[in-house]
Order: C-alpha cells, then sequence, then structure tokens
C-alpha cells in the first residue's frame, strides 16, 4: 500500500496545527505540549513552573518503597538523578537487599547516559560499598539457612501453628530481599497451616502489600476478596463466642473488633483502589479510594507503601475524571474523612474548587504545574496523560452545556488554548457524541445542535413501527421454517463438507452486478 | 385404488391404459394413486413419455384444465425423457397457464420435476428465458397465494438470475414470504436460501437496496445446525449492500449463526466493513491487494459502488459535526483534491436530499438538519399496517394455542402456572409476548 499523500491524510491537519502553535509565543500551550513529549519520553522537567521539592515528596516515604520511588524517578527525570542517588543509597543502606543496592547504582549510570552534560559522573559521587554487599550476602545466608533449618524441624514434628509461622517468616524474609516469587511461595504455603482467620487475614494482607510493592495491580483484587471472606468469618466467629464472656467485657471486645475490622476494611479499600487504578478502571478506583476509612486506618502501611496525600491524589483525579459534579461534591467536598487525606496536598483542594467553581484555565494550569509530581509517581506516571485529557474533555463538555452557542475565542480564553487547539478538541468530542453541537467553522462559532423534538419522535416511531414489522415479519418465516424442519444440516456424506451450496452461489453469479 | 389393480394384474400398462383412466377416473385423489402405482417405479415415466398406440400425442388428446393431473404427469415425464421428443414450448406455456391448481397440488413433486424439466429443456435450446414466462404462470397460479414458500420459487429465481431478466421477478419478489407448507411443496432447507439469496441479487442489480437487504439478510439468519456456504455468501453482499445503504452495517440478528459472524470477520470483507468509511484512496489501495478473492467471488461489482458512495458518508458525518465548512476542507476530510468534485457530490447529496445544505459564493458550505415530513396520510398508513399486522400475529397466536404440541404441553405444565392462561390473562394481542417467550 503506497503512503497517502500528505494533505490527503486527516491527522496531518493536527500536526500542522500543533506545530504552528509549537513555533509561535503560545507559552502555556507550548510547556504543556513539551510535557506531554517528555511523558512520551518518560522524561520530567522540573523548573519553575513545574516545582518539584524531592526531599519534602520523599520523606514522607520509608523503607522499600522510598528506594523504589527514588528508582523511578532516577529514570524519569535525570536531573533529579544525583539527589535520589544520595537519598537511596542511604536508606538501602539499612535494609539487607542487595540486588536493590546495586540496582540504584545502575539506574543512575542509565540516566546518566540519557542526561550525559546534566549530572556528573557516578565516580564523582559514590562507589558501590563492597564490603558491605559481602557481609549483608553472608549475612542473609546464614539466616535463610537458619529459617529454612526451623521449617524443616517443624514440619518434621508436624506442629501446624510453628509451621505456619516458619513459614510466614521465610516469606518475610525473601521479601526483604526482594525475591518475590519465594516470598510469595512461602506465604501461600502458610495458608495450608492457617487454624483462624486472623491467620488467612494476615496471610491475605502480607501478600497484598507483597503485590503492591510489585506494582501487580491485576492480583491485587483475587486476594482483597480472599481477605474479605476472612474478615467477614473472622468477625462472625466472635460474633457467637460474644455471649459466653460477660457482657461489659462482650461490649468492649465487639467495639475493639469493629475498629479492627474497619482499620483491615480502610486498608483492603486503599489497595483494591490501586488495583483499579493500575489497570485504569478510574471510575472505580475512585469509588473504592473514597470509601476508605479515616487516615490512622492506614496503620503501618502509611509511609511504608502509600502516603494519604497520594491516596488524595489518585482518588481526586480519578474522581475528575469520572464523576458528575454532584458526586465529587458529596463524596469528595463533603466527606469528612476524606478531607483528612485532602489536606496533605494542599493542591488538592484548589483543583476541586476550581473545578467545581467552573474556573477551567485553572484546573488545566494546576494540573500542568503539578505534572511532575504526578510523572515521578510510581503509581499515578502511566495514567497522568489519560487522566488529563479525561478531565480536560469533562471540562469542555461542562463549560459548554449551558450555552446554546458560543464564539470558540471566548471559549478558548477560559481554557488558555488557541482556537485551532480547541477546535480540535472540540471536534474530537461531537465526534465521540460527548457533545451535543456542531462547529460553524467559517466564523468560529460553537453551536448546540436543536432538535425538533416533535419531528424527531414522528421519525423515531415510524423508524421503529417499520423495523419491528420487518422483525416481526422475519421471525414468522423463521417460525414456520422451523415448524416445517427446513434447517440447514450438516451435509451427510462429510465429503460435501462446508462446500454446500457453493456450487448454486457461482452457478448464477453470471450477471454483470 | 381398485383401477390401480385391475390393471396391474392384465400385464405391463401401457400408456392407453393410463390415458383411459385419466379420462374416465372422476376423482383427483384416486387417480394420483393410480399415477403414483400403476407400473413399477423403473419403467412408470417411461410409459407416461411414450406416445399412444395409435401414434397420436397424448398431450393433444388431455385438457390442460380439466385433465390437470393427467397432463402434470405426462408432461413432467416427458421433459426429462431422452427418447421422446420434447415437447413444444406452446404446449407447455398452454398447460401453465390454464392448469387447475387444486389437482396440481396433489403431485408437488410433479410440479417440481415439470419446473425443473422446463429449465433444462429451455437450457439445452440455449434460450434460457423462454423458460420463464412458464415458470411464472407456475409459481404465480401454482401456490393459493405468493406468501407461501414453494420449490418453484427458488427455480424460478435462479433463473431469473441466470438470464440477466432481474425485473421479471419483482411482482414474485414484492410479496414477502411468510408461509411455508411442506405439503403444499416439497421443499428442501435450500430452497429457502436459494430463493431468497437469488432474490437479493436480482434486487440488489436493479439497485433496490433496502428490499436486497432483506432478502440477503433471511437468507444468512436462516435457522441453521452448520452454517451452509451459501449462507456466508449472502453475508459478504448484505454486507456490501449495507454499506452502500447505509454507509455502515447493522448487527444481524441474535439468532444468526455465530459460526458465521466469525468466518466473516475473517475474511477480506471484514476488513473492508472494519475500514469503510475512509477515504477512497484507502479503500481502493485495500481492494487492490485482495482483489484476486474480490474477482473470484464476483463481489467486485458492489465493492465498487460501496467505494464510490464512501465521499457521501464522509460528508454526512461531517454534517454531524460542522455547521460550516469550505469546499476545500470538505475536500481535505474526504480526501478529494478538486474542489469541484466536491461541489458536485455536494450537489448531488442536495438534489437527493441525503444532506439538507446551502453552498454560498465564496464555497462555504452551511449545513442544516433534515427536517422529515410526514402528512396525515403517512400516518394513516402506518397505522393500518400496524393494525393489519397485529391482526396476523393474532392469528398466529390463536394458531400455536390451539396446535397439538402446544396444548400437550401446557397440559404437562399446568401446575407450573404460567401456562395456557394468556387468552383470559391479557387483553388480545397482549399475550403474544407470552407465549413467544415461553415456547
Amino acid at each position: 500500500m503506497a503512503p497517502p499523500s500528505p494533505p490527503s491524510v486527516p491527522h496531518s491537519q493536527a500536526t500542522m496545527d500543533v506545530d504552528e502553535i509549537d513555533e509561535g509565543s503560545q507559552q502555556q500551550l507550548g510547556s504543556q505540549l513539551n510535557a506531554f513529549k517528555a511523558a512520551g519520553k518518560r522524561r520530567v522537567v522540573i523548573d519553575e513552573a513545574h516545582p518539584f521539592e524531592l526531599e519534602t515528596y520523599i520523606s514522607s516515604y520509608s523503607g522499600r518503597t522510598y528506594v523504589d520511588r527514588l528508582l523511578h524517578i532516577m529514570s524519569t527525570c535525570p536531573t533529579l538523578a544525583p539527589q535520589a542517588l544520595q537519598l537511596a543509597v542511604e536508606e538501602a543502606l539499612k535494609g539487607r537487599d542487595t540486588e536493590l543496592y546495586l540496582e540504584i547504582f545502575h539506574r543512575y549510570q542509565r540516566a546518566h547516559a540519557e542526561a550525559r552534560d546534566e549530572i556528573p559522573e557516578l565516580s564523582a559521587l559514590a562507589e558501590p560499598d563492597q564490603r558491605w554487599i559481602e557481609e549483608t550476602n553472608a549475612r542473609n545466608q546464614a539466616e535463610r539457612t537458619k529459617l529454612e533449618v526451623e521449617l524443616k524441624t517443624y514440619s518434621s514434628n508436624m506442629i501446624k501453628e510453628s509451621i505456619r509461622m516458619a513459614h510466614r517468616d521465610l516469606g518475610d524474609f525473601y521479601r526483604s530481599l526482594g525475591e518475590y516469587t519465594n516470598a510469595l511461595k512461602h506465604y501461600t504455603k502458610s495458608r495450608e497451616f492457617c487454624t483462624t482467620s486472623q491467620h488467612v487475614l494476615d496471610m491475605c494482607m502480607s501478600v497484598i502489600e507483597l503485590l503492591m510493592e510489585q506494582r501487580n495491580y491485576s492480583h491485587i483484587a483475587t486476594y482483597v476478596f480472599k481477605a474479605e471472606a476472612a474478615l467477614d468469618s473472622a468477625s462472625m466467629v466472635r460474633g457467637q463466642s460474644g455471649p459466653e464472656a460477660p457482657a461489659g467485657a462482650a461490649q468492649a471486645n465487639k467495639e475493639k473488633k469493629n475498629a479492627e475490622r474497619l482499620r483491615a476494611q480502610t486498608k483492603l479499600d486503599v489497595a483494591t483502589g490501586l488495583s483499579h487504578l493500575g489497570q485504569s478502571n478510574y471510575e472505580k478506583a475512585a469509588q473504592t479510594f473514597l470509601k476508605a476509612g479515616p487516615v490512622k486506618g492506614l496503620e503501618d502501611w502509611t509511609g511504608k507503601l502509600i502516603a494519604p496525600g497520594d491516596i488524595a491524589i489518585y482518588a481526586t483525579l480519578s474522581a475528575l475524571a469520572t464523576f458528575p459534579r454532584s458526586t465529587i461534591r458529596a463524596q469528595i467536598l463533603d466527606s469528612d474523612d476524606f478531607s483528612m487525606y485532602i489536606e496533605q496536598e494542599p493542591y488538592i483542594r484548589e483543583l476541586l474548587e476550581s473545578y467545581m467553581n467552573n474556573r477551567f484555565k485553572n484546573v488545566l494550569e494546576i494540573l500542568e504545574r503539578y505534572s511532575t509530581r504526578h510523572y515521578l509517581d510510581i503509581h499515578l506516571y502511566q495514567h497522568v496523560q489519560n487522566l488529563t485529557n479525561l478531565i480536560r474533555s469533562k471540562s469542555l463538555v461542562l463549560y459548554f452545556q449551558p450555552f446554546s452557542s458560543i464564539k470558540l475565542e471566548r471559549m478558548g480564553q477560559a481554557f488558555g488554548w488557541s482556537v485551532q487547539e480547541l477546535e480540535q478538541q472540540v471536534v474530537a468530542l461531537i465526534q465521540a457524541g460527548e457533545i451535543k453541537a456542531r462547529v460553524d467553522r467559517q466564523n468560529k462559532i460553537l453551536k448546540a445542535k436543536e432538535t425538533d423534538q416533535r419531528a424527531a419522535l414522528f421519525a423515531k416511531a415510524m423508524k421503529s413501527g417499520q423495523d419491528i414489522q420487518a422483525a416481526n415479519r422475519k421471525l414468522l418465516l423463521r417460525m414456520r421454517l422451523q415448524q416445517a424442519d427446513l434447517v440447514v444440516k450438516p451435509p451427510k456424506g462429510q465429503s460435501q463438507g462446508y462446500s454446500y451450496g457453493t456450487g448454486h452461489a457461482s452457478e448464477f453469479l453470471s450477471g454483470d452486478y | 385404488m381398485s383401477a390401480a389393480g385391475t390393471s396391474q394384474l392384465g400385464g405391463p400398462a401401457s400408456l392407453d391404459d393410463v390415458l383411459n383412466q385419466i379420462t374416465t377416473t372422476n376423482s383427483p385423489s384416486s387417480l394420483n394413486h393410480y399415477l403414483r402405482s400403476f407400473a413399477p417405479k423403473e419403467s412408470r415415466d417411461t410409459i407416461l413419455a411414450s406416445i399412444l398406440a395409435s401414434g397420436q400425442d397424448p398431450l393433444s388428446v388431455l385438457d390442460p384444465q380439466r385433465n390437470t393431473l393427467g397432463y402434470l404427469y405426462i408432461l413432467s415425464a416427458r421433459l426429462h425423457s431422452t427418447s421422446s421428443p420434447t415437447p413444444t414450448l406452446s404446449v407447455i406455456e398452454d398447460f401453465c397457464s390454464q392448469f387447475d391448481p387444486e389437482q396440481a397440488r396433489l403431485a408437488p413433486d410433479r410440479v417440481t420435476l415439470l419446473a425443473k424439466g422446463i429449465v433444462r429443456a429451455s437450457e439445452s435450446s440455449n434460450n434460457a428465458k423462454y423458460a420463464l414466462p412458464s415458470l411464472y404462470s407456475l409459481v404465480t397460479r401454482y401456490p393459493p397465494d405468493l406468501s407461501y414458500l414453494t420449490t418453484l420459487h427458488a427455480i424460478f429465481l435462479k433463473t431469473c438470475v441466470a438470464t440477466c431478466h432481474f425485473t421479471a421477478a419483482l411482482p414474485v419478489l414484492a410479496v414477502p414470504i411468510t408461509s411455508v407448507d411442506t405439503s403444499l411443496s416439497d421443499l428442501h432447507y435450500n430452497d429457502n436460501l436459494v430463493y431468497h439469496y437469488s432474490g437479493g441479487i436480482a434486487l440488489g442489480a436493479l439497485k433496490r437496496w433496502r428490499e436486497a437487504e432483506e432478502f440477503f439478510e433471511i437468507c444468512v439468519s436462516a435457522p441453521a445446525q452448520v452454517p451452509a456456504a451459501i449462507q456466508l455468501e449472502a453475508y459478504k453482499k448484505l454486507a456490501l449492500v449495507q454499506l452502500i445503504q447505509n454507509g455502515e452495517t447493522v448487527p444481524l440478528p441474535k439468532y444468526t449463526h455465530p459460526a458465521l459472524v466469525r468466518l466473516f470477520k475473517a475474511s477480506a470483507y471484514g476488513a473492508f466493513v472494519k475500514m469503510y468509511p475512509t477515504q477512497v484512496e484507502t479503500l481502493r489501495n485495500f481492494v487492490a491487494k485482495e482483489q484476486d478473492t474480490f474477482i473470484q467471488e464476483r463481489t467486485l461489482g458492489l465493492i465498487n459502488q460501496a467505494i464510490e458512495r464512501a465521499p457521501i458518508w464522509l460528508i454526512k458525518k461531517l454534517t454531524a459535526t460542522y455547521l460550516t465548512l469550505g469546499l476545500t476542507d470538505i475536500g481535505r476530510e474526504v480526501g478529494i483534491s478538486s474542489v469541484e468534485d466536491v461541489r458536485s457530490i455536494i450537489l448531488d447529496m442536495i438534489d437527493s436530499g441525503e444532506i439538507n445544505a446551502t453552498i454560498s459564493a465564496d464555497d462555504t458550505v452551511t449545513f442544516a438538519d433534515v427536517v422529515p415530513h410526514f402528512s396525515k396520510e403517512d400516518l394513516d398508513r402506518v397505522l393500518v399496517q400496524a393494525q393489519e399486522h397485529n391482526r396476523v400475529l393474532h392469528k398466529v397466536e390463536r394458531a400455536i394455542n390451539t396446535s397439538r404440541e402446544y396444548l400437550s404441553k401446557a397440559l404437562k405444565n399446568k401446575d407450573d402456572g404460567g401456562w395456557g392462561m394468556e387468552e383470559d390473562m391479557f387483553p388480545p394481542g397482549m399475550g403474544g409476548g407470552t407465549t413467544w417467550a415461553d415456547d
């Protein structure tokens, strides 16, 4: 197939427009486009328009995710790499994962290869501490042998509870080494030796934590489901054992358990939300994040896996992209629990309020300003582009709703776009059926579609009448055919096979048809 | 019946005996029985195809109208016999226009045989179209009314299409098939498929797309345990007809055999439908690549017509998005570089009422909505149709309610509820839906 000549390709129009604008002085748009291009290359810039404080950001995290996040930042934003390197090395030395430690240096080298002129060479900053590596490896080996021997002893003694704990310890051990498959193996093995639902719940929680660290979004839902089942049966058992204890103690006990349940539920909601987000299921992600209980329900997850601010960002962006305004008001702005999350990231409130007050230009500016923050997030970076596009489309639809016609220029001002850029967006939305309007290209006006309801109703009634009559007729014939058993049957001789009837088909296709 | 016995006892029957029976038996059904059994199966047709002892042609003795049954047996035997002379065209035509349908319906297999014989005879005389008037008389006169499917339908339509006499088929095609009676005609499922397939082809060749669509659809969605090849062919043509007619394909009814949809999607046609409508050049490139398939399956004509219509659908899409557009803009979207070409396409579309638009002096096209107009007469007509339809459905429902299968089933399940109660529980005409759902 010969490639069609450029003027005939519909998209060429789009690219041409973009280029023109890029060259022009539309700074706002230019920077936006730069950001998009950067996203394509997975490289994020930090400048006055896109502030980002690495230390403040990373200080909300600890442990493994601290290093994982820094690694992600190193590969997406090379200019931050030197700083990230120092922090990551410091943290990694506290752990026992030597692979992870070495990975930090590899990542830095890769970042350096991408931006040779901007950051110093690795050797100028740090060298891997070989002695630490050897010592740690030796220590790990000893620990592993010890744990495995323990497991073996318990297994031969058939002590169920001890076996479970040995498996759990091994799982924890492998997890701290970053050997996820081994860790998962031991965690799931421990399931066989669980005696109470609380044990099952603990096991599920460990696996979920593991999967979240691993960013294996599609599997999270399975274990959340198992954990919820375990949670249900755990509270049921307690309900039954309640009456035996003295009344007052039972009451206190129940309350305690309820709180416990709530906490577990919060964690599970967050995990599910993350799993939906990871699978681009934004609406469900927003719903589950918003269901999560108060911040303290996260317990040890805070910082170790996720920061409350992250939840605020994920939930808000997903909600803006998919929820109608009334739901946003009811579930986010009026929710006490969720305002605790939003407090962690003040710009999120500003974003929400701009959106609710139709200051769409502001919304887009905030999204742009914090795009660096979003791109550097380990869970969010793949969805920033999608979410931004969705929010932009929804804003356009919302903005146009009250108008019957509006000049594209005025609309462009409200969004901070040029007329061409806006027209492109609007046309895409009209074709997708999101906006019921048409563009007056000569006069640059967007006009809402006016339908003559009466005529439309008549036309619809006439059409469905005809359709139904035709369908009835065909069904009647079909019924008669079936009654007469005139059903196409497989030919008796296999030799005829599927070619039955083709003889007829080509036979009388002789016309100049 | 006794007549059949005697002639067999008295040695092999001759045509003279047969003729005697034909002229003397008053009851057509006993005559039919005699004609079916007067001689061993192998020799029966040979005897029927022979001539009288006096050397006379038996057909000249018989009257087509009065002795329809006998005439039919002899004529059909003669047409298939190689030894005896083929009856002349005028004899066939006379019979077809004069026979008594009541008598002929006693021997549906002979009628089919006759029709096949007529086609064969006309083919061997290298003038297939000679068969058409006779077949037309047969197909219109034989069934009680045209809504009955017969083997003759398939034979007639096939001949029409083979000889490119599409208009001749129109009176028959105008009446949709709604009744099937296997005692009226020895039908095979293929007759239904062939009739609707060739009907679709005939209507398509006459550019009556909407009707062609329906015929192809009936063929494609015909009840099937396994899909027939002709159904797949029909599906291909159906899709192309829909592209020409609507610019997009309409999903097939749910009861279509799923394998057909799968097979279609995997074919070159599936790919064509997927990319349609797009710029003419892209379509042409694709077709050039798959040309062999399309030529071999003889669909290139339809494909080309679909491609010619592609700009129209693209422009129609634009009317949904834009109020005004320059001709050059339209040309760019559609992939036509010449402004004049675009102008003429748009003018054609305005003339045919497909879009409502004006072109101003500076080459700006202003689109407006197409406003549908309905007169009171239109509405009345539609309402009458709907009532008529309702009556038909009601009749069908009552027929079902009295049918043996339904009653026995209803009796068996009468305790489960929801059976046999529709008539009382719902106003007339409403019960139809529930009956269907249960059945």
